[in-house]
């Protein structure tokens, strides 16, 4: 099956289409829910009132309090997903294509209706935001996928934010999810600046969410492709540099590849599911390929 | 600074062009928008600044470049003050006086004023072109002068280099008369004379310069720079046999003198007998102050003669610092005593008190050996074994004897004759005038038919002697030893012979002569007009009268060694007796000497030799006619520096050449164009060359 090419996926309108051409284009039949259908679960405790089924009613309750009180249950989905999209200013950076922040939308798009469609519930997190920290709760709802679709929509399109870790972000959706176990999906170029992220990776691997993380690069970072005198800008800041693009790329690719190599290893000791995303990359390939480890984690995950 | 064309000037505008490519180099960079930039920035860290000082350095060395261009194109130049004339390149002509005089051989801050003025002279020669026709000529005394100007600059650079300080004195006149001489052959319009010297007192005499007001241009280059030139200096050295010291004892007597403005103390004075030092001693020495030292010593056991030398610490002029001299002792005189009225009793003898004073106490070391004949036993003795011969109250002698005697007198003998009651007037008139400075008349008595106590006062007494004569130089001017003797009979002189230099160097108080020398041929006579004993007076036994024998004796043979022990000063030349030898060589220092055989020597009786070129003791080797050589020490001589040439004190002004005309005096400086383009465009070779470097490293 022909991939769809980034940029064109990108023209072809709403959010909502896209995601839904990636989903039903490419990853139908996929997905699979870990726990599905295996129980109910208990959520609270709702004084009687007419219309209540009768074999809800907490027998036990009764007899301390002599009041009738209806246990209240939550059916679990098959599972709960957190998206984290990074929406700082250095994920605005495109390159040739599509910036980064937009690709990352689109992967997390995809994996919200891809989710939704599965019945399972979709949470949407987005950092670095000019306006501060956007926060969708996880719903299964399809009206709720128009939400967290209008929610990345706007993030990837509005403006830049400042430069931001996603450790605080992480470490809020630990909160949220609390001891359910959820898995965690992080859409960002991990260009953090004061290196806290891994700390809050390990902290959500260690209250058993599964963790994703989608590194979001553009080509022009990982090659250096750029020829002649040029003066690069700091997306985030006023930095400005002068440079001749050949006399340091050496140096800048050594850096970069340093910098991934750190990042692969300290991810896959913390147990976190790492996909290196390029943006030129057509995003079902990034999707099969989260999917595909996930399948296989699971299935591992069954055997023990 | 001045340009030569300041119109080319306008291609600095040009320095705009690279500031403007720089500028929108910088301009037309590409813009990215980079997240990554951390990455870049701590890559460019290290590289940003290097890339920044690279292009701002690059903008620096194109600016200059198009600064350096139109600079070195529109020729600047400077003028500067420069050390001594102002010299214009071109056809002309010149003359480079240097004075190479000893003086010039003086270390001023490490090198020698000579090495000042030929460096100087070299410029010179560069700074008047190749077109220029030039000679050197040197300013010391007896120097061999060019006759001609050349362009051959290179020979003359040459013989610049070549240029030693010589051992004579400076004669800057002679040296710049010759210059004259030289420039009045060319045609050129612009001719100078360059004097390159030290200008010391010794070697200008002052006045106008040698040529007329059509003469050269005379420029004066100061190559002592106005600076003292302190100097010590072995100025006199002489040395005579001292018997007071014993047999070999000798007195030197050195005088140091201290041409400095500066007192200088505690000088050390050494004496050097046979290159071995033998006394030290100091002296101090005020400014100016020149001072004797007498040293005593004896030569080495064996030795009648040696080298003496008498040395300071050396200076900054150590050529003067040594003065040499050669020690003589004096060869025992040989006298041969005629005894005219020989006597048993011993005190009765004509020549008793005559050989008691040649030999007093009969001591060995008196410098005489003393043989006594009768005239009787004169034909029997080689007179030419002798020094000197006394003939005292002899009578008339044969006429061959006379012959004999004559001939060895003008060989250089020496005669003294004395009368006495043997000797008879008319006889000496036949056969002896040879051998007088004048002939005799009768003896006259003073004191004839006197009483017993008017004796003594009409005896006669000596007076009138010539008090500079070497005989007389041991007595104090009123030599009370001599003018006590009292003379009653004297004889009387009459005509003069045929000899030459008669002089009566001592009279009577009657006004009659008593003592009479004369020179026939090469040798001396000598007539006293009494006794030698106690016959016809008192003179014995008086103390005036051993010194007086002495003296005279020596005084008859001092010819023989006369000129033996003299100092001479270098290109002084001195004339050398053959001694009737087959071949002479003179040894002198530094290679210098000469030998004299056949027709140079043959049938002389002296030879001149001139060849003193170098200070220092020369030697001479004889070779007698059976082939027998060996050193002729009564010969040796020593030759030293002139002592004029020691004083280096500055010459006043008005001693200057031409110094009554305006400008005159040691050159000034001057303003001089220096050419600033070449230094310009050395500049834009490296920057050039910088750039393609920075251009290189950039990519």
């Amino acid at each position: 099956m022909p991939r769809l090419d980034p940029v064109a996926l990108a023209r072809l309108g709403s959010l909502p289409l896209k995601a839904r051409v990636i989903v039903e284009g490419a990853l139908s039949g996929l997905h699979r829910a870990r726990l599905h259908g295996s129980s109910v679960e208990f959520a609270e405790h709702k004084e009687y009132s007419p219309g209540d089924e009768l074999r809800h009613v907490d027998w036990r309750a009764f007899a301390k309090l002599d009041r009738y009180f209806v246990k209240q249950y939550e059916q679990e989905s098959q599972l709960t997903v957190y998206l984290v999209l990074d929406g700082s200013g250095s994920m605005r950076f495109a390159g040739s294509g599509l910036s980064k922040v937009e690709y990352a939308g689109l992967c997390l798009a995809a994996l919200a209706y891809l989710v939704v469609q599965q019945q399972d519930k979709v949470g949407l997190y987005v950092f670095g935001a000019p306006g501060g920290d956007i926060v969708v709760p996880p719903r299964a709802r399809t009206s709720h996928l128009a939400d967290v679709l209008g929610v990345i929509d706007r993030a990837t399109a509005g403006a830049a934010g400042e430069d931001d870790s996603p450790a605080a972000a992480l470490d809020r959706i630990g909160e949220l999810a609390r001891r359910k176990r959820a898995l965690v999906v992080l859409a960002s170029d991990l260009f953090d600046p004061d290196d806290r992220t891994l700390a809050s990776l390990r902290r959500l691997r260690a209250q058993k969410h599964d963790v994703a993380v989608l590194h979001v690069l553009a080509p022009e970072e990982r090659t250096f492709p750029f020829e002649g005198l040029t003066l690069f800008e700091a997306l985030e800041s006023d930095h400005r540099l002068l440079a001749n693009p050949a006399a340091i790329r050496k140096d800048y690719l050594e850096r970069m590849d340093a910098f991934l190599a750190r990042v692969v290893e300290e991810m896959t000791s913390a147990g976190v599911d790492y996909h290196l995303c390029l943006t030129d990359r057509a995003v079902e390939d990034t999707l099969l390929e989260l999917l595909a480890t996930r399948q296989r984690t699971m299935a591992g995950g069954a055997r023990r | 600074m001045s340009f030569l064309a300041p119109l080319l000037l306008v291609g600095l505008a040009g320095l705009l062009v690279p500031v403007a490519i720089h500028l929108i180099g910088r301009r037309r960079a590409r813009v990215v928008r980079f997240a990554a930039l951390d990455f870049l920035i701590a890559t460019k860290r290290r590289t940003a600044r290097r890339f920044q000082l690279r292009e701002r350095l690059l903008l620096v060395v194109r600016v200059l470049l198009c600064v350096a261009l139109p600079l070195a194109l529109a020729k600047p130049f400077t003028s500067c003050e420069s050390k001594g004339p102002l010299i214009a390149r071109g056809p002309q002509a010149a003359v480079l006086v240097i004075d190479d005089s000893f003086s010039a051989g003086y270390r001023l801050d490490g090198r020698t004023l000579l090495g000042r003025a030929t460096d100087e002279a070299a410029r010179l020669l560069t700074l008047l072109g190749p077109e220029a026709e030039v000679a050197v000529v040197r300013a010391s005394e007896g120097a061999v002068h060019p006759t001609e100007l050349s362009r051959e600059h290179l020979r003359l650079r040459d013989q610049l280099a070549r240029m030693s300080p010589s051992a004579r004195p400076a004669d800057l006149d002679r040296a710049l008369a010759r210059a004259a001489q030289l420039l009045a052959g060319s045609s050129h319009t612009r001719r100078t004379i360059y004097l390159l010297s030290p200008l010391t007192r010794g070697a200008l005499r002052g006045g106008e310069p040698p040529w007329g007001e059509d003469g050269p241009r005379l420029e004066i280059l100061d190559v002592r720079e106005g600076a003292a030139l302190p100097n010590l200096a072995v100025v006199r050295l002489s040395v005579e046999p001292d018997p007071g010291a014993g047999s070999r004892g000798i007195a030197a007597l050195a005088e140091i003198a201290n041409h400095s403005p500066l007192p200088a103390p505690g000088v050390t004075v050494s004496l050097r007998i046979a290159g071995q030092i033998i006394a030290r001693g100091q002296l101090d020495l005020a400014p100016g102050e020149t001072k004797r030292k007498r040293f005593l010593a004896t030569l080495p056991p064996g030795r009648r003669s040696a080298e003496i030398a008498v040395e300071l610490t050396a200076d900054a002029l150590p050529a003067d610092d040594r003065r040499h001299a050669m020690a003589q002792l004096r060869d025992e005189i040989r006298v041969l005593l005629v005894d005219g009225d020989p006597h048993a009793a011993r005190h009765d003898d004509e020549l008793f008190y005559v050989e008691a004073a040649l030999r007093p106490g009969d001591r060995a070391e008196t410098g005489t050996a003393v043989t006594t004949i009768t005239p009787d036993d004169l034909d029997e003795v080689e007179i030419d074994q002798h020094d000197v011969v006394v003939l005292a109250n002899v009578a008339a002698l044969p006429a061959e004897d006379v012959q004999r005697l004559t001939a060895w007198v003008k060989a250089g003998g020496g005669l003294l004759v004395a009368p006495g009651d043997r000797v008879d007037p008319a006889a000496y008139e036949r056969t002896m005038l040879p051998l007088l400075p004048q002939s005799l008349r009768d003896p006259i008595d003073t004191a004839w038919g006197a009483a017993p106590d008017e004796r003594a006062s009409r005896a006669l007494h000596l007076t009138k002697w010539e008090a500079d004569h070497p005989i007389f130089a041991p007595f104090a001017r009123d030599a009370p030893g001599l003018a006590e003797a009292s003379f009653t009979k004297i004889v009387l002189l009459g005509p003069t012979t045929d000899t030459d230099d008669r002089k009566v160097l001592a009279r009577f108080t009657n006004g009659a002569a008593a003592l009479v020398e004369a020179r026939k041929g090469d040798g001396r006579l000598l007539l006293f007009a009494s006794t030698l004993d106690r016959d016809w007076n008192d003179l014995p036994i008086h103390p005036g009268f051993l010194p007086l024998i002495q003296e005279s004796v020596r005084h008859l043979a001092r010819r023989r060694v006369e000129g033996a022990t003299a100092s001479l000063v270098v290109g002084q030349g001195t004339s050398l007796p053959t001694l009737d030898m087959r071949k002479l060589e003179v040894r002198g220092p530094e290679r210098t000497g000469a030998v004299f055989e056949g027709a140079r020597i043959e049938g002389r009786r002296a030879v001149r030799f001139t060849g003193t070129d170098a200070p220092g003791v020369y030697r001479v080797v004889g070779t007698d006619r059976t082939g027998a050589t060996r050193d002729r020490d009564e010969l040796a001589f020593a030759v030293n520096l002139d002592p004029r040439g020691s004083d280096l004190s500055a010459a006043p002004a008005d001693l200057l050449p031409g110094s009554g005309n305006d400008g005159a005096g040691p050159s000034r400086s001057s303003e001089r164009r220096v050419e600033l383009w070449h230094a310009i465009a050395a500049a834009l070779l490296v920057l050039l060359l910088i750039e393609s470097l920075l251009i290189q490293r950039a990519r």
